[in-house]
């Protein structure tokens, strides 16, 4: 380039890799590693005509920590932390992801009452996840009061998943075979609280933001995705519901107990970005459904399974592959294990690495400012990307 | 479903499994070659990527690239084996675009390399990376027939023997 006949030696490894396929009159523009309109450390390199996208790429691996690696080493008690850490937004989601690997190539079964307060824990989970998500993704659109109400909710129901999980963040109650902890009556009581709560907070979310006129301007016809996309690139979640496709692995899969309860997958036709952000606050309304059935019918009983493995447990021979919708999609576990102390090989399908994957094609030709509210569409958690 | 879908190809070895026990319907062993002409039915038939690694084992590295059907439960896992000496076999990122970062990943994480990938370089180790760290010693390899279930086989090819434990050296004792 230009810069090197200048006798600069401009950008690092991955912006001059970008800068080979460049046009002679473009901009090319780094948003990040630490930008304020991008998540996380999350970098992208853009390269504009004008206002216009031309081409993208995404450059991650900021917040790498190997955790492929880590599981060669530790002992799958062990091990269960770092679910947390890989995606803090929906830890339960992750936790779930490993313990449901293990159990199924194990062939354990999981108690009743362990069965419900997984669900339980996972949907309250889920609602403070795409709290966080509403809060920052409005944010990014230039609103700047709706984070304060959506981490005031947030908060409350952190303080009900404490009670259960001990942690307000990066969660890890389950274990194989159960859950490490009963619920308590308050434990009940303020879930049975917080459930009318959140849905007169709903309504109130949808006047303020969902029908603001300026929100829906920056968000309708912007980013669509169809179903192609998403199958060619795996998007999964809200990224693939918002495009019409009617997928949730809690369904398709039939995982756990919820086919007990009564509810929707959220499904918008549009695949637009505010596609995907309906389908993420219909999914707080299912998750609330989801809740309060099951306080209704919680059952009594033990929450670990009779002879549940010890911290040194070795897992059995073989090979499973567990998959569960996680706030962002499908975070999936492939656990491999020749029967030693540590498990041989674990793979960890982060649902946000395919759904960026797929931005580059998606923002080509748009607007930046597009392009920003599109990235912000797609909810991502960059520990969850780079693992 | 997979059975009929991949009837045209010469796989070397097509199993049902059990979803409850392994997550996977299929599981179905190809030779390098075969691998995109099947990818390409798969798209047809509107599978989804899911994820691509790899395992290292005594055999060699074994590709693992998942699949998944958004209408229904299936999950399908194709399995290519390649020699440790030479690792590399075509990329799948012309029919699934979505593989080009998973076959990055695979590439920092195993040294595999992948022919045609249209933009080879690190994603998410640092560039100035030598070492692939998921790669094992040689000692602490494991053969396939230790770790891999074997599933119901509906077809397979004469001369696959990487699932029958008589063929596996070491009469498949683990950890040599």
């Amino acid at each position: 380039m230009r810069y090197e006949e200048m006798g600069l030696t401009e950008g690092d490894f991955y912006s001059r890799n970008f800068q080979k396929g460049a046009r002679e009159d473009t901009l090319i523009l780094n948003l990040g590693p630490q930008h304020p309109a991008t998540h996380g450390v999350l970098r992208v390199i853009v390269e504009l005509d004008g206002e216009y996208v031309i081409r993208a790429e995404p450059v991650i691996g900021y917040l790498h920590r190997m955790h492929e690696k880590m599981a060669e080493g530790r002992s799958l008690y062990q091990y269960l932390p770092n679910m947390g850490r890989v995606d803090y937004g929906h830890a339960l989601g992750w936790n779930w992801a490993l313990v449901g690997a293990v159990e199924r190539l194990a062939g354990f079964e999981v108690p009743e009452r362990a069965e419900y307060i997984r669900v339980i824990t996972t949907e309250l989970n889920r609602i403070t996840s795409h709290l966080l998500w509403w809060g920052a993704f409005t944010l990014d659109l230039g609103a700047i009061t709706p984070i304060m109400y959506a981490f005031d909710d947030r908060e409350r129901l952190l303080d009900i998943l404490q009670m259960a999980t001990g942690s307000r963040l990066t969660h890890s109650s389950f274990r194989v075979g159960g859950v490490c902890t009963d619920i308590n009556d308050k434990f009940v009581a303020a879930c049975k609280e917080a459930i009318p709560h959140m849905r007169a907070r709903l309504p109130m979310y949808r006047d303020l933001v969902t029908g603001n006129t300026i929100l829906r301007n920056r968000l309708e016809g912007v980013g669509v995705f169809d179903a192609d996309l998403c199958r060619r690139y795996g998007g999964s979640g809200p990224v693939a519901r918002g495009s019409g496709i009617d997928y949730d692995v809690r369904k398709t899969e039939n995982l756990s107990i919820y086919s007990r309860f009564d509810w929707k997958v959220a499904v918008q036709q549009a695949g637009d970005s505010m596609a995907r952000y309906l389908v993420r606050m219909d999914e707080m309304e299912q998750s609330l459904n989801i809740i309060e059935q099951a306080l209704a019918s919680l059952p009594e009983g033990k929450v670990m399974m009779a002879k549940a493995p010890k911290v040194t447990w070795a897992v059995p021979k073989g090979e499973s592959y567990f998959a569960f919708e996680a706030a962002r999609g499908k975070a999936g576990v492939h656990l491999v294990s020749n029967g030693g102390k540590f498990p041989y090989k674990i793979k960890l399908r982060s649902p946000c690495f395919s759904n960026l994957s797929l931005f580059a094609e998606a923002a080509r030709g748009t607007l930046l400012a597009d392009a920003l509210a599109i990235l912000g569409s797609l909810d991502l958690v960059i520990p969850e990307i780079d693992r | 479903m997979i059975d009929t879908l991949f009837s045209p190809l010469p796989v070397q070895c097509l199993a049902k499994c059990d979803p409850a026990r392994t997550g996977l319907a299929w599981s179905v062993f190809l030779s390098s070659a075969d691998l995109l002409p099947a990818v390409r039915l798969l798209y047809q038939a509107e599978y989804a990527l899911e994820d691509i690694t790899a395992i290292d084992a005594r055999e060699g590295y074994l590709l693992v690239y998942h699949f998944d059907h958004m209408d229904r439960q299936g999950r399908l896992a194709l399995r290519v084996l390649i020699p440790h000496e030479t690792p590399e076999i075509a990329s799948i990122a012309s029919v699934f675009q979505g593989a080009e970062w998973h076959e990055r990943e695979t590439t920092d994480f195993y040294g595999i390399v992948f022919n045609g990938n249209p933009n080879p370089i690190p994603l998410l180790l640092a560039p100035e990376m030598k070492f692939h760290p998921l790669r094992k010693e040689d000692g602490a390899r494991v053969s396939l027939i230790d770790m891999l279930p074997v599933g119901e086989v509906l077809r397979s090819a004469p001369g696959f023997d990487l699932l029958t434990p008589k063929a596996a050296e070491g009469g498949g004792a683990t950890g040599a």
